[in-house]
C-alpha cells in the first residue's frame, strides 16, 4: 500500500474523471511505489520496468470509470499491475535451462549453501539470492511462477492471491502445489550436477 | 517436510530478508508524461468518436436525400392515387349508399 497516509486519493480521484491533469500526475507519483514493488518482485531485471508501469497505468486511467469502489483503489491498481505482470511472463515464452556455468559466483555460492544445508545464506548474499531465485522461477510457467513468488516470497494468504489473480482458491493452491515440486525436482537435479 | 524440502524455504527465506535497494519513486518526469498520455489517448477516443458519429450522419443524409430524389415521382403518383383511388372499397360502398 502506498506510505502517504495524508494523500486524498477520493478527491484525487475527483479531480481525475474531471481530467485534471495534475491530479493526474499526482496519481500516479502516489501509486508508482506500489507497481514498481509488484513489478521488481515478479519480473527479471532485463525488462524495461518504466515501460511496464507506463502500461499499467495507462490501463489504469482507461479503465477508471469501471471502478466501483467495491475494494481499495491501491488493491484494484495492484489487481491490473499483477494480471499485467503475467501477461508480460506468459509473452516471454522461452524458458532458458538452468546451469551452474550461467551463474555468477555469489549466486553459486548461495546455490551450494542452499543444496548443502549447512551454512546459512549471508545476508551480504542477499541480492544474489535474489537473482537466484528469479532464474530458478524462471523455469516454472508463467501462471505456477506468480502463485509460488506471491505465495512464498511475499507471504500473501491463498485468499489474497486469489483476489489479486481472479484465480479460483483451489487454482492458487494446484498452482503452488506444483510449482514446488517442480522447484524441488529442480534442486534435485541441480544437487546431481554438482556432483557429477 | 523432510529436510531435503527445505532448499526452497531456506532461499525464499534469504530473498525476503534482503530489502529491495532500489528506489521505489517515480523517475524524473514520469508522472507528468504518464498523465499526459493518458488524458491525450481519452481525448483522442472521443474525438474520434465525435468524428465519426458526425461523419455517419452526413453520409445518412445524403443516402436518404438521394433515395427520396430517385423514387419522387412514384411516391409523388402513389399519394395522387390514393386521393381518388377508384378501388378504395370505402368510396365504393360510399359511391352505392348514394
Amino acid at each position: 500500500m502506498p506510505e502517504d497516509e495524508s494523500f486524498d486519493l477520493v478527491g484525487c480521484l475527483d479531480r481525475v474523471r474531471q481530467r485534471d491533469q495534475s491530479a493526474a500526475r499526482d496519481l500516479v507519483e502516489h501509486l508508482y511505489p506500489l507497481v514498481i514493488r509488484i513489478i521488481r518482485a515478479h519480473l527479471p531485471r532485463r525488462v524495461a520496468e518504466e515501460d511496464l508501469a507506463q502500461d499499467i497505468f495507462l490501463k489504469m486511467f482507461t479503465r477508471l470509470e469501471q471502478y466501483q469502489g467495491a475494494v481499495p483503489f491501491p488493491h484494484w491498481v495492484s489487481r491490473i499491475a499483477v494480471t499485467t505482470c503475467i501477461d508480460q511472463l506468459r509473452a516471454q515464452k522461452r524458458r532458458p535451462e538452468f546451469r551452474w556455468a550461467d551463474l555468477s559466483e555469489n549466486e553459486a555460492d548461495v546455490l551450494d549453501a542452499v543444496l548443502t544445508n549447512e551454512n546459512d545464506v549471508e545476508a551480504g548474499d542477499a541480492l544474489a539470492a535474489r537473482e537466484l531465485v528469479h532464474k530458478l522461477l524462471a523455469q516454472l510457467k508463467p501462471d505456477d511462477r506468480m502463485v509460488i513468488q506471491l505465495l512464498d516470497l511475499e507471504q500473501k494468504t491463498i485468499a489474497e492471491i486469489s483476489g489479486l489473480t481472479g484465480w479460483s482458491q483451489s487454482l492458487v493452491k494446484v498452482r503452488a502445489f506444483r510449482a514446488r515440486r517442480k522447484l524441488q525436482k529442480l534442486f534435485k537435479e541441480l544437487e546431481q550436477k554438482e556432483h557429477s | 517436510m523432510n529436510p531435503t524440502d527445505q532448499k526452497w524455504p531456506r532461499l525464499a527465506a534469504a530473498v525476503r530478508r534482503a530489502p529491495d535497494p532500489r528506489d521505489p519513486a517515480a523517475p524524473y518526469g514520469f508522472a507528468t508524461r504518464v498523465a499526459a498520455l493518458a488524458l491525450a489517448q481519452e481525448r483522442a477516443v472521443a474525438s474520434l468518436f465525435e468524428r465519426f458519429s458526425w461523419r455517419a450522419l452526413s453520409v445518412a443524409g445524403l443516402l436518404a436525400a438521394v433515395c427520396l430524389a430517385s423514387n419522387y415521382s412514384t411516391l409523388v403518383s402513389a399519394f395522387q392515387n390514393d386521393a381518388v383511388s377508384v378501388d378504395d372499397p370505402v368510396s365504393e360502398i360510399v359511391d352505392i349508399a348514394s
